[in-house]
C-alpha cells in the first residue's frame, strides 16, 4: 500500500512539475534560453490570485485574471529583458534571468512580507476517495488540471495553424519566415501560452497548500530546469515524461534514501547522473 | 616517394547510412593532393575522420608511420596535422597575429604545467608575422576578426595552420566563398606552400583550380573512392563524369 | 581600524578570493558554474572538522584546499561531458546536492552545523592580514595566468573548444587545470570563513551565494581579474556601510545582475574600458 501512496504522491508533485517544465522547454525549444524567471511568474500568478480571492470572495474571478496577466507579464519579460540579448552567447540570458527571478521574489517580500499569504475560505480542502486510496481534492484538481491543460496544448500544437506555425518556427526559423510565419507573434504568443501556464500551476498549488509565499517559487524553478535537461531540452513528451518520474522518484527517495539526502538533492543526484551517461538528456530531441 | 599520410580501408556508419566505404589513400611527402567530389560523397566525413572528430571503423589513419588512429584531435595536431575550416573559425577575443602566435606556441601549450610558467612570446610573435606576410595579410595583423574580410579569414586559416609546424596541411573547401580573383590568387599561394615544400590534402568544390593545381586527384562518390590518379586521367575517367553528370542532369530534373 | 572594521575587511578579502577563483574557471576557460559555493563549503566544512579534532590551523587549511579541489576534478570531468546550458545545469545540481548531503550528515552537525570552531589564535589583526595576504595572491596568480601561455591557452578554450582541440590544445588538461586551482582557493576560502566566523550551517553554502559569487565575477567584469577583485569588494562593502541596504541586498545583486547582463555584459571593467578608449578617441 504504501508504494501506490507514493506513487500517487509522486505522480500528484510530477503534474505540477509538468505544468511548469512544459512552459520552460517550450521557452527553450523555440529560443534556446534557460528561463529561471518563469517561477517568479509563476509566484505572481499565486499572488493574484490569493488577493484577488480574498477581495472578492471568488477563487473562479482570481484565476481567470491571473491567468491572463501572467500571460502578458511573461511576453513583456520577453520583450524587455531577452529580446535585446538573443544574439549574445547562452549564458548572457541564463543569468539575467536568474537575476530577474531574485528581484521578482525579493519584491514579493517586500511588498507582500515574508510569511505569505492564505485563503480566506479554504477551497478543496476535503478529500476524496476511490476505496482504499484517498486524496484531497486539491490533490484530485492538480492531476486534473494538468491533464485538461496539457491535452489542451497537444491539440493546439498538433491541430491548429498555430501550433504548425509553431513548430515551423522550432525547426528552422528561417524557413518559417520563408513560408510566411511571422516568427515574432510565434514567440510572443509562446511567452504567452508558457506563462499562462505556470500561473494555472501556480494557482493550483496555491490552493493545495493554501498559502502563497515569495519564495514558493524557488524549488520549482530549479527543479524544472532539471526536468527540462532530463526530458531533452526543447522536447515536449520527454520533458512530461521526467516530470511525472522526478515526481514519483522524489516520492519513493525520501522514504529510502531520505537519511543521506534532502529532498531537492536526490532530484539533481538523479540528474547528474543521466547527464552523465547520457550527455545530451533522456529524450534528446535532436 | 614514401608515404606521409596513410589512410588504409576507413569506413563510418551514421545509422543506417554507410558515409565512407573502404577508403584508402596515401599521401607522399611534397605531394598536393585534392580530393574531389559531388556533395554528400563523403569529403567532409574523410576529413573529419582523418581530424579526429569522427573515429573510423573499421580503418587505420598513420602519419610519418605512426598509427594515430586512437589519438585526440589536439593530440593528432601535436603530432603534425594541421586543418582549416571550411567556415572560418578564428579565435574572436585575439587579434590575427594573436591567433597565429598561440598555434605557434603549440611546443608550449602541450604541457599545461610548464605554460602556466612561461610567458616569452617573442619568437612565436615573430613567427606568427612571418606567416602572415607569406599568406599575405601582415597589415592586417593587429585587425580583430571580426572587422576581416572573408578573404583575409580564410588566409588567417591557413597561416594558423601552417603556425602548427605541420607535417601535412589538409585545406577544407578554402576557395569556398571567394570571387574568380580572390580564389585564384589563394589557390596560387597554395601551390606556393607546396612548391616550398608542405604535403597538402586539398578539399575543393571548385574544381576550375583543382584542375589548375593538383597534380594528382583522388574523386569520392557515396562513400566509395570511385577515382585516383592524375588530375586529366581522372577527369576523363567515365565512373567520374557520370558520377557528377549524372548528378547534375538529377538535380536538373528535380 | 576596530575590530567590526578588521572583520569587513577579513570577509571582503574571503569574497575577493572566492570571486577570482571563480574567475578563472568562469572567466579564464568559459565554464560556467553555478555551484561553486559547494566548494567554499567542502573546504569550511574539512577546515573546521580538521581543527575542531585537533590540528593546527596551516594544515587544516591546506587538507580544506585539497578536498575541495579534488571535488574540482570530479565537477570538472562532467564539464568534459556536458557543455554551455548543460554545465550550468550540472554545477547548479552539484551545489544543490552538495548541501542536501551535508543537512542530512549527523557528523557535519546536519541541519544546526557546526559551532565551536576553535579560535585561530592568530587575533583580528592577524586573521585579517592572513585573508588579505592570500587574496592578494589569488589576485597575483590571475593576473600571473593571463600572461603566461596557459593563459593563452584558457581563453582559447572559453573562446571555441573546438578551435582549441585544432590548434593542439589539450583541452581536457586545461579545463581540469582550471577546476582543480579554481576550486582549490575556494576551498581555502571556505577554511578562513569557518575559523573567521567559528560557526557555519548548510545554508552559507547554497545556491544563492553561488550566485552571489556569480554576481561579483559578472558584474565586475568575467575575465577582469581588477574588475572582479573590485565587483567582490564593492558587493561585499556595500550592504554592510550602507545599513539601510542590507535588507534589499539580494535585491540589489539580483537588480544588478539583471542590468549588467541586459546593457554592459562586460560588467564595471568593460564599462571603463569602453569609457576610456571614448576619453582617448574624444582627446
Amino acid at each position: 500500500m504504501l508504494h501506490v501512496e507514493l506513487t500517487i504522491q509522486g505522480l500528484i508533485n510530477g503534474s505540477m512539475y509538468a505544468l511548469m517544465a512544459v512552459g520552460l522547454t517550450l521557452v527553450y525549444g523555440l529560443l534556446r534560453i534557460l528561463h529561471v524567471a518563469h517561477a517568479g511568474l509563476y509566484t505572481l500568478g499565486a499572488y493574484i490570485a490569493v488577493l484577488i480571492a480574498n477581495a472578492t470572495g471568488s477563487l473562479a474571478l482570481g484565476a481567470a485574471v491571473a491567468i491572463p496577466v501572467v500571460g502578458l507579464a511573461g511576453m513583456i519579460v520577453y520583450r524587455l529583458l531577452y529580446e535585446p540579448i538573443l544574439h549574445r552567447p547562452p549564458y548572457v540570458a541564463l543569468i539575467a534571468s536568474i537575476g530577474l527571478f531574485i528581484v521578482m521574489e525579493e519584491s514579493y517580500r517586500l511588498i507582500f512580507g515574508p510569511y505569505g499569504e492564505t485563503f480566506n475560505a479554504p477551497y478543496l480542502a476535503e478529500r476524496v476517495s476511490v476505496g482504499p486510496i484517498g486524496a484531497k481534492a486539491a490533490e484530485v484538481a492538480m492531476v486534473a488540471g494538468a491533464i485538461v491543460l496539457l491535452g489542451v496544448l497537444a491539440f493546439l500544437s498538433k491541430r491548429t495553424r498555430f501550433g504548425i506555425a509553431w513548430r515551423a518556427t522550432v525547426t528552422d526559423p528561417a524557413m518559417a519566415r520563408a513560408f510566411g510565419v511571422d516568427t515574432i507573434a510565434v514567440r510572443y504568443a509562446n511567452f504567452f501560452i508558457a506563462s499562462a501556464l505556470a500561473a494555472s500551476a501556480a494557482v493550483l498549488v496555491a490552493v493545495l497548500n493554501n498559502l502563497v509565499e515569495p519564495t514558493m517559487g524557488s524549488v520549482p524553478s530549479y527543479k524544472t530546469l532539471a526536468i527540462i535537461v532530463l526530458g531533452g531540452l526543447g522536447n515536449v513528451a520527454g520533458t512530461l515524461v521526467a516530470a511525472l518520474a522526478l515526481g514519483v522518484i522524489e516520492a519513493f527517495g525520501t522514504i529510502y534514501i531520505g537519511h543521506l539526502l534532502d529532498r531537492d538533492a536526490i532530484a539533481f543526484l538523479f540528474l547528474v547522473l543521466v547527464l552523465m551517461i547520457r550527455p545530451q538528456g533522456l529524450f534528446a530531441a535532436r | 616517394m614514401t608515404a606521409l599520410l596513410e589512410v588504409e580501408g576507413v569506413g563510418v556508419r551514421f545509422g543506417g547510412i554507410q558515409a565512407l566505404d573502404d577508403v584508402s589513400f596515401a599521401l607522399a611527402e611534397g605531394e598536393l593532393l585534392g580530393l574531389i567530389g559531388p556533395n554528400g560523397a563523403g569529403k567532409t566525413t574523410m576529413l573529419r575522420a582523418i581530424t579526429g572528430v569522427i573515429r573510423p571503423n573499421p580503418g587505420r589513419i598513420r602519419l610519418a608511420g605512426a598509427d594515430i588512429t586512437d589519438f585526440s584531435t589536439d593530440r593528432r595536431a601535436r603530432t603534425g596535422l594541421a586543418l582549416t575550416h571550411q567556415i572560418v573559425k578564428p579565435l574572436r577575443a585575439m587579434t590575427a597575429r594573436d591567433n597565429v602566435a598561440l598555434a605557434a606556441g603549440h611546443a608550449k601549450t602541450t604541457n599545461v604545467l610548464a605554460a602556466l610558467f612561461a610567458i616569452d612570446r617573442t619568437k612565436e610573435l615573430a613567427r606568427a608575422d612571418e606567416l602572415l606576410r607569406l599568406v599575405g595579410i601582415e597589415n592586417h595583423a593587429d585587425a580583430m576578426p571580426s572587422t576581416l574580410p572573408l578573404g583575409a579569414l580564410k588566409r588567417l586559416e591557413v597561416a594558423r595552420a601552417l603556425a602548427l609546424d605541420p607535417k601535412v596541411l589538409l585545406l577544407d573547401e578554402p576557395l569556398a566563398g571567394l570571387n574568380h580573383v580572390e580564389a585564384a590568387r589563394l589557390a596560387d599561394t597554395i601551390v606556393d606552400l607546396n612548391r616550398a615544400g608542405m604535403s597538402i590534402v586539398l578539399i575543393e568544390h571548385n574544381l576550375g583550380e583543382v584542375m589548375r593545381i593538383c597534380p594528382r586527384l583522388m574523386v569520392l562518390d557515396n562513400g566509395r573512392r570511385i577515382a585516383m590518379g592524375a588530375a586529366k586521367t581522372v577527369m576523363e575517367d567515365p565512373f567520374v563524369r557520370a558520377a557528377y553528370l549524372g548528378r547534375e542532369a538529377g538535380d536538373a530534373a528535380a | 581600524m576596530g575590530s567590526y572594521e578588521l572583520s569587513l575587511v577579513t570577509l571582503a578579502a574571503i569574497y575577493v578570493m572566492l570571486a577570482l577563483s571563480l574567475n578563472l574557471i568562469t572567466g579564464f576557460c568559459g565554464q560556467i558554474s553555478l555551484g561553486h559555493a559547494a566548494f567554499f563549503g567542502a573546504g569550511a566544512y574539512a577546515a573546521a572538522l580538521l581543527t575542531k579534532s585537533g590540528w593546527p590551523l596551516a594544515p587544516a587549511l591546506v587538507s580544506g584546499a585539497v578536498l575541495a579541489a579534488a571535488f574540482g576534478f570530479v565537477v570538472g570531468l562532467a564539464s568534459l561531458r556536458v557543455r554551455h546550458d548543460f554545465l550550468a545545469i550540472t554545477t547548479m545540481g552539484v551545489g544543490f546536492l552538495f548541501i542536501g548531503f551535508v543537512r542530512k550528515q549527523q557528523g557535519l552537525g546536519g541541519e544546526l552545523g557546526l559551532s565551536g570552531i576553535p579560535d585561530h589564535g592568530l587575533g583580528p589583526w592577524g586573521l585579517a592580514a592572513l585573508t588579505v595576504t592570500l587574496a592578494a595572491a589569488t589576485a597575483a596568480l590571475s593576473l600571473h595566468i593571463r600572461r603566461v601561455w596557459a593563459g593563452q591557452a584558457f581563453a582559447a578554450i572559453a573562446d571555441d573548444e573546438d578551435t582549441a582541440r585544432a590548434l593542439g590544445i589539450d583541452v581536457m588538461r586545461y579545463k581540469l587545470t582550471a577546476f582543480v586551482l579554481g576550486t582549490a582557493l575556494a576551498g581555502l576560502a571556505g577554511g578562513l570563513f569557518a575559523h573567521f566566523t567559528r560557526f557555519i550551517i548548510p545554508d552559507a553554502f547554497g545556491f544563492t551565494v553561488s550566485i552571489s559569487i556569480l554576481a561579483m565575477v559578472i558584474i565586475g567584469g568575467i575575465g577582469s581579474t581588477w574588475g572582479v577583485l573590485a565587483g567582490a569588494v564593492i558587493l561585499t562593502l556595500m550592504p554592510e556601510l550602507f545599513r539601510f541596504i542590507n535588507d534589499y541586498k539580494l535585491l540589489l545583486y539580483g537588480g544588478l545582475l539583471l542590468l549588467v547582463m541586459r546593457f554592459a555584459p562586460g560588467g564595471l571593467a568593460g564599462g571603463i574600458a569602453a569609457l576610456t578608449a571614448r576619453l582617448r578617441g574624444a582627446t
